[in-house]
């Protein structure tokens, strides 16, 4: 019978595919030793011919001739430049919705939801040295949903398996022409639009959720201290809504906002002062430059692009010394991709800062490893070769900052999750059952405010109803 | 003749097949039986049904070959071997070559639930981020109850592939209503509805056009409807006690609707559609402590140990892969050797070798179909049990897509537990039905040939005593060609 022969066959074949899978679905710590590289700490400068030792995923000696204990790996690295593993600030891989496009406060929505192990991006990214990714909501709302900090921890099919661990919370802001386009324009400003429809609109979001979350802190506070006496107070309605402004309040959730001119990162920042929140990080910021020093009085931190712009009229005016005039002023600024294409050489957007604003090589490098890390409060776990630090490296044909590099292996946790000497045609870990050959839906990411083919879905659902009423 | 005959679908069948006992058995059997005992109308011949000679199976792994089944008033009154029948019992003669089996019970579907036509848009409000609970999609105060149809399509359908049962799920959007359990057959609601479970159905598919319109947003409501409904409940209670100094509390029904929910006295039926949503249910289920149920799980071979270690009641979908469009044209055969030829390791610069490229990519694909396939095998195997769940899938596809998964090693015997005994005891109705023994409902199963065959066919349906005979046309237990979906 076919079947039964099917099922032996298969059987075969699978033994055969699960070497592949439980490389990735290996336990994530394992050990390496890098020999006779040119370390790059980032941290500490430049270390030649040094080798790095990985144990249980976490680099446990930084020196010449270390000893290789039984069994590691070892990789002669002699002439290839190692690195702290990438770390990209903003991001929108591995997720299978991006916008909650239907309000223009929606801080209780987490990525932490819809993160998808199986997306391709992962695999991408870390193919471009790329280890962590700070995966955002959209940037819809004027207070959009909490972020994900993810390790590409390629192959593993749990969600929670690619999660940062014990990485903070933090949460989207959207400023400008995104959520004036989706809340106030609705349908060419049609019956469906709300506030915010302008600048100072977006403003007076911020303003009331901050209030009503502050409100209902000190509610709940008012209870939590009636409780302990009156065994029938009465508890505040429950709001998921407010219960994130009020972590926010509280300094528990840092802040990334979409933002990208100056007079609106100012107004954020008065905004914030006057709510005490002092965790931010303006992403994009195009303008950045113009307040530079007043973002650096504030101690706020910027993720920009090297060079992208002008793909909408808020976005004209930009320079591609953004990220140097930032350093120089002593903000804390970090290069992002926004993209799964441009996530695959965040390498070279960062040295062109150093063709633009002639950063030094640690500046640069900072910019794509420990000044993100640092965005993500998750400096003390990666960004820079340290002994203690968790073992995400990335391997250098080249310089880093050279034109000519070529990544070619990348660990994670010490586990390779990308070795360009062993780069498999097919490295999915799923496998659309049904679909066209050659078709891979979640391969398409990237792009600006449209960050991939899940958020053009979400959109299309919302727009929907709107547009087919508003025709005329 | 008292009246029209109860389920006058079934009227139109046997004589074209000139089985003489079968007509017989149409003309008399439905019109009384539907009367039973609580009709005033006198009861024109038996409610007494015996089919003899015939290969019972009471339970997976059970035979008794040559055997007699009696049913009296929808209740089996005996079976075995050698069993007396009575005077009055219309008698079926299975002429050793017809099998008898538990009815099937399908764990989750919309079956009796007609698809509401033409939908349209959904209304606009004014403000989207803030919508009318119904317009969200969210009505767990409801109840497919008040839905339900005997005359749906999809009743009769489900009943020639073997269903006798189904909990029916309201149709709708995030929370549509509570689910019942239905017999698949009645000439109204109420004569379907069967006391027991009725879970809150719950599924992660947003509102159209507004809050909550997205997988996380669902999360989120789901969360925020849960707590708030948490406080209320307590504030319920407090004031029922004693409202002295106390506000009035906030009621509606949708919160209300999950007081039970909470108090542990109605699980949750969610639909996970796929991995990353069996995920987000269990997520859920862990933040909240609510007794949930699961079903559906496509492509739920990766949640295989999480599921087996939460112990949470699951049923799989019926549902299989379309296979790829290249494949349907393939022969069996050949489509083998493009299986075998896989190589995980395959090189290719595109411009050089795109046909290898391609035959690698097209058995990965064969690979991928197979493991959904597999998966209830896989299920069992792990020692996971699980019902079948039928909800999305067209009736006729069914036995197909049993006979593919047991061709992918799932035993007959799994397979017929997974939909009868497993279904009944994840659905509380283990005391009534599931199995052909003493004192259980006559929801019976007759087919012609033995049940997963490829040229199996169905030939009667019992459903609390009245039969169903299959038309002529759908006898088979489904397409002999599944490449054709």
């Amino acid at each position: 019978m076919r079947n039964s022969i099917m099922k032996y066959t298969f059987s075969t074949t699978l033994l055969a595919l699960l070497v592949v899978v439980s490389l990735g679905q290996a336990a994530f710590a394992q050990d390496v030793l890098i020999r006779n590289a040119t370390v790059l700490t980032v941290t500490n400068g430049t270390l030649e011919d040094t080798d790095v030792l990985i144990t249980d995923g976490v680099i446990a000696d930084i020196g010449t001739d270390l000893r290789a204990p039984r069994g590691v790996d070892v990789i002669d690295a002699t002439g290839k430049f190692v690195m702290p593993g990438i770390i990209d600030a903003h991001a929108h891989i591995a997720l299978s919705s991006i916008n909650e496009g239907s309000s223009p406060v929606t801080a209780e929505v987490s990525m932490e939801d819809v993160v998808n192990p199986y997306h391709l991006g992962i695999y991408r990214a870390s193919a471009g040295g790329v280890t962590v990714s700070h995966t955002m909501h959209g940037s819809a709302n004027v207070i959009g949903g909490q972020n994900e900090t993810i390790k590409h921890r390629w192959g593993a099919t749990d969600p929670d398996a690619i999660r940062f661990e014990g990485a903070p919370r933090t949460i989207k802001f959207a400023l400008g022409e995104n959520p004036t386009r989706v809340h106030g324009r609705r349908a060419s400003g049609g019956s469906g639009a709300i506030v915010p429809a302008t600048r100072m609109g977006v403003e007076q979001v911020l303003r009331s959720a901050f209030e009503n979350g502050k409100r209902y802190m000190e509610a709940w506070d008012a209870y939590n201290a009636e409780a302990a006496t009156n065994p029938r107070a009465v508890p505040p309605v429950w709001n998921e809504r407010l219960e994130v402004m009020a972590d926010i309040l509280r300094g528990e959730i840092l802040v990334h906002c979409h933002s990208y001119r100056a007079d609106e990162i100012v107004m954020l920042t008065r905004v914030l002062k006057d709510y005490g929140v002092d965790k931010i990080t303006f992403q994009h910021a195009n303008e950045a430059f113009k307040v530079a020093p007043e973002l650096a009085a504030y101690g706020a931190h910027a993720s920009v692009f090297a060079d992208w712009w002008s793909y909408k009229f808020e976005v004209y005016y930009s320079t591609a010394y953004n990220a140097a005039i930032l350093t120089r002023n002593g903000v804390i600024t970090s290069v992002n991709s926004d993209s799964g294409e441009l996530n695959r050489h965040l390498y070279h957007e960062a040295a062109k800062s150093q063709r633009y604003g002639g950063l030094t090589d640690d500046e640069a490098l900072a910019l794509i490893t420990i000044n993100p890390a640092i965005q993500l409060g998750i400096q003390d776990r990666v960004g820079s070769i340290e002994i203690g630090k968790d073992g995400d490296v990335a391997i250098f044909e080249g310089h880093p900052l050279s034109v000519y590099t070529i990544p070619v292996l990348t660990y994670v946790d010490g586990v390779k999750v990308f070795d360009r000497e062993n780069d498999p045609d097919d490295v999915r870990v799923d496998v659309d059952p049904t679909a066209e050959v050659g078709m891979y839906e979640g391969q398409i990411t990237g792009k600006d405010h449209i960050h991939s083919h899940e958020e053009v879905v979400d959109m299309l659902h919302f727009f929907q109803s709107v547009a087919d009423t508003h025709i005329h | 003749m008292p009246k029209e005959a109860a389920f006058p679908r079934s009227s139109r069948a046997g004589n074209s097949r000139g089985l003489l006992w079968l007509a017989a058995a149409l003309w008399l059997l439905p019109s009384e039986a539907l009367a039973q005992k609580n009709s005033p109308d006198i009861p024109v011949v038996s409610t007494v049904t015996a089919i003899q000679n015939a290969r019972i199976v009471p339970s997976p792994g059970q035979v008794i070959e040559s055997g007699t089944v009696v049913f009296r008033d929808g209740v089996i009154t005996a079976v075995g071997r050698r069993v007396d029948i009575p005077y009055d019992a219309h008698v079926i003669d299975g002429g050793d070559s017809l099998s008898v089996y538990a009815g099937f019970i399908d764990a989750l579907s919309h079956v009796g639930i007609p698809e509401p036509r033409n939908q349209g848009q959904p209304e606009s409000v004014p403000d989207r981020s803030n919508p009318p609970f119904e317009r969200a999609g969210i009505t767990p105060e409801a109840s497919a109850r008040t839905a339900l149809d005997p005359e749906d399509d999809a009743v009769e359908a489900m009943r020639h592939a073997g269903f006798t049962t189904a909990l029916v799920a309201p149709r709708g959007r995030m929370l549509p209503g509570q689910a019942t359990l239905a017999l698949l057959a009645g000439t109204d609601a109420s004569e379907m509805i069967l006391q027991g479970a009725e879970p809150m159905f719950f599924q992660f598919e947003g509102a159209q056009g507004v809050y909550p319109g997205t997988p996380m947003g669902v999360m989120s409501k789901f969360r925020q409807l849960y707590r708030e409904a948490d406080r209320r409940r307590k504030l319920e209670a407090m004031y029922s006690e004693d409202p002295s100094g106390l506000s009035k509390p906030p009621f509606d029904p949708v919160h209300e609707a999950f007081f039970p929910v909470i108090a542990g006295n109605r699980s949750v039926a969610i639909w996970a559609d796929d991995v990353l949503e069996i995920h987000r249910a269990m997520t859920l289920q862990e933040e909240l402590g609510f007794s949930m149920m699961l079903f559906g799980l496509e492509g739920g071979f990766d949640t295989l140990s999480n599921v087996a270690a939460s112990g949470v009641p699951v049923a799989l979908t019926l549902d299989l892969p379309d296979k790829p469009r290249w494949a349907a044209k393939v022969e069996a055969d050949s489509l083998q050797q493009i299986l075998d030829a896989y190589d995980d390791e395959t090189r290719t610069a595109t411009f050089r070798d795109v046909e290898a490229e391609q035959r690698n990519l097209e058995s990965r694909q064969l690979w991928s179909r197979a493991r959904y396939v597999g998966m209830a095998a896989a299920y069992h195997d792990a020692g996971v049990p699980f019902a079948f769940a039928s909800m999305g899938v067209d009736a006729k596809d069914i036995h197909a897509n049993l006979r593919e998964m047991i061709g992918e090693g799932l035993s007959s015997d799994a397979a017929l537990a997974a939909l009868t005994t497993n279904a009944a005891s994840m659905l509380g109705l283990s005391d009534r039905m599931g199995a052909i023994r003493t004192g259980m409902m006559a929801n019976l199963v007759v087919t012609h040939g033995s049940l997963f065959n490829e040229d199996t066919k169905i030939t009667m349906t019992f459903v609390n005593g009245h039969m169903f005979e299959a038309p002529a046309s759908t006898g088979r237990t489904g397409s002999n060609s599944p490449s054709d979906r």
